[in-house]
């Protein structure tokens, strides 16, 4: 911990450097993460309100906040998996404390999702005339998934050291858990008999504490904070356990 | 000259019984798929290599350690131990102050972007702080003789000139131990002076300096000390002209080189 406090300095310039790599190519640079979210939400506009129709209201808004957090969610844990493979030959060559950089990696993803909900307040401003207060609590549901998706990170990306199909697995695997989240469905549009798989999922727990402020205009229950808060230490603890386990044997394998 | 309680201050570096085995799979495993059924057969085997075998070293302030050997005999990968890049199979190890390990020369340089952006990331990587680098900043771009180079793209850079910033940048600080692993082979000759200089300066102030060299007329210039690596286990530590000699000799009776490992 103490460790990773010392070189503060470093994880910011690594996230300042994953974004400018990931802006450099094109030429409007990081206004791409505003105007992403715009341009989906004219996608879905059209997808949704003539090719398939939801019994959702404002449908749109329903599925972008949902795809803002998935993505966040699912380009975090890739690219953490990547993060330590990528820098293998500086883990081979100084004592740099491993889990800078899929901290970074989450970060970074944190600042990108920042960027993206600019756009999504926007359309919210623009389509309900209102910015509602219990948009406020949005931080702390950040930071909620954050933590999640850190422990997560701090999990795989040691064993996709140790085991490179690992990357491609968890690719397939998200994809799975990507259709187990109601991204754009509901929960009540489930049938009985398959509810309980979603319900148990985790993602779904901390995805609605995201979606809850943005859709319904309102904080999540306190219960259901909880439920997530829980959920979110246990995978930072499991994944810093996992971490600082393997890490000594990164070097070896990288 | 180092200072006079050197001889009463604990050793720097201390290694005592280290050994270090890399272990490589016998048949190459690299999906979960062959581990699982490797693993359920129960022949999940691997080849060990010692690389290191119960190595005792220690090294005090002020002394300038050559490390001498064969290609695989273990001297890289005992920098990489003292460097705490590798964490040792067995054994104790015990490291007191600051170390600067150059193992290889801009390890971590990022070729997309500037000299300049490079010295900071390359500094933060060597556990340096945002602020002393900002303090440090333009000796370490002097001391490169790059000039305006630093402010463009590395990417067009020569061996040379990167060598040149990746020394300046690992040299910046005073460091309580200084670990170099060949790598003043690269850049010219007034750079190359210019190195031997600094090294000079870090040794009268005080550092302790581990190098591995091939070059036997180097460790015998510069060294106080020197270890005879083979085979992973120290077979002399000694003056440097009574281990390079016997070195020497060794190599002279087995005329053939092995590969390295």
């Amino acid at each position: 911990m103490r460790e990773i406090y010392r070189y503060r300095d470093l994880i910011l310039a690594l996230v300042a450097r994953e974004l400018k790599v990931r802006y450099r190519r094109s030429t409007i640079g990081f206004l791409w993460t505003m105007l992403q979210p715009l341009l989906m939400m004219g996608v879905y506009q059209l997808v949704f309100s003539h090719l398939f129709r939801f019994p959702i209201a404002d449908y749109a808004i329903y599925a972008l906040a949902g795809i803002l957090f998935w993505n966040f969610f699912s380009q975090s844990i890739v690219s953490s998996m990547n993060s330590l493979r990528g820098n293998a030959q500086l883990l081979q060559k100084l004592p740099v404390p491993k889990a800078v950089f899929p901290l970074a990696t989450v970060l970074s993803g944190v600042l990108n999702l920042l960027f993206a909900l600019v756009p999504m307040l926007l359309i919210l401003l623009f389509t309900r005339h209102t910015l509602h207060l219990s948009l406020l609590f949005l931080p702390v549901a950040i930071l909620l998934a954050a933590l999640f998706t850190l422990g997560a990170g701090l999990l795989l990306s040691p064993l996709a050291v140790f085991f490179h199909d690992v990357v491609e697995l968890i690719g397939v695997l998200l994809t799975l858990l990507m259709y187990l989240t109601p991204l754009f469905y509901r929960m009540q549009d489930l049938p009985e008999k398959v509810r309980w798989v979603v319900r148990f999922n985790p993602v779904r727990s901390i995805l609605e504490v995201f979606r809850d402020p943005i859709y319904y205009a309102k904080v999540p229950p306190l219960s259901h904070l909880a439920v997530c808060l829980t959920i979110a230490l246990v995978a930072l603890a499991v994944g810093a356990y996992a971490f600082k386990r393997s890490s000594d044997r990164i070097p070896f394998y990288v | 000259m180092s200072p006079p309680d050197a001889a009463t201050e604990p050793p720097l570096v201390q290694l005592s019984g280290v050994s270090l085995c890399y272990r490589l799979a016998k048949q190459r495993i690299p999906s979960l798929k062959e581990y699982a059924i490797h693993w359920m057969k129960g022949a999940l085997s691997y080849e060990k290599l010692w690389a290191l075998r119960d190595v005792d070293f220690t090294a005090r302030r002020g002394e300038v350690v050559g490390i001498v050997g064969r290609n695989g005999a273990g001297k890289s990968t005992l920098l990489k131990v003292i460097s705490q890049v590798l964490k040792p199979t067995g054994g104790k190890i015990e490291i007191r102050g600051r170390i600067a390990p150059i193992l290889e020369l801009g390890t971590g340089f990022d070729h997309e972007l500037t000299g300049m952006e490079n010295i900071y990331l390359n500094a933060l990587l060597l556990g340096r702080s945002r602020k002393e680098i900002d303090a440090r900043l333009a000796q370490i771009v002097d001391f490169s003789g790059l000039g305006d180079f630093v402010r463009a793209p590395i990417r067009n850079f020569s061996t040379g000139m990167l060598a040149r910033l990746g020394f300046s940048i690992a040299t910046a600080w005073l460091p309580d131990i200084l670990i170099l692993d060949e790598v003043l082979a690269v850049g010219d000759a007034s750079f190359t002076k210019k190195c031997t200089d600094r090294m000079r300066e870090f040794h009268d102030a005080g550092t302790t300096v581990l190098l591995v060299s091939h070059n036997a007329q180097a460790i015998r210039d510069s060294c106080t000390r020197c270890v005879w690596l083979d085979a992973g286990r120290v077979r002399i530590d000694g003056s440097p002209p009574e281990v390079l000699d016997h070195y020497a000799h060794d190599r002279g009776t087995e005329p053939v080189e092995r590969q390295p490992g």
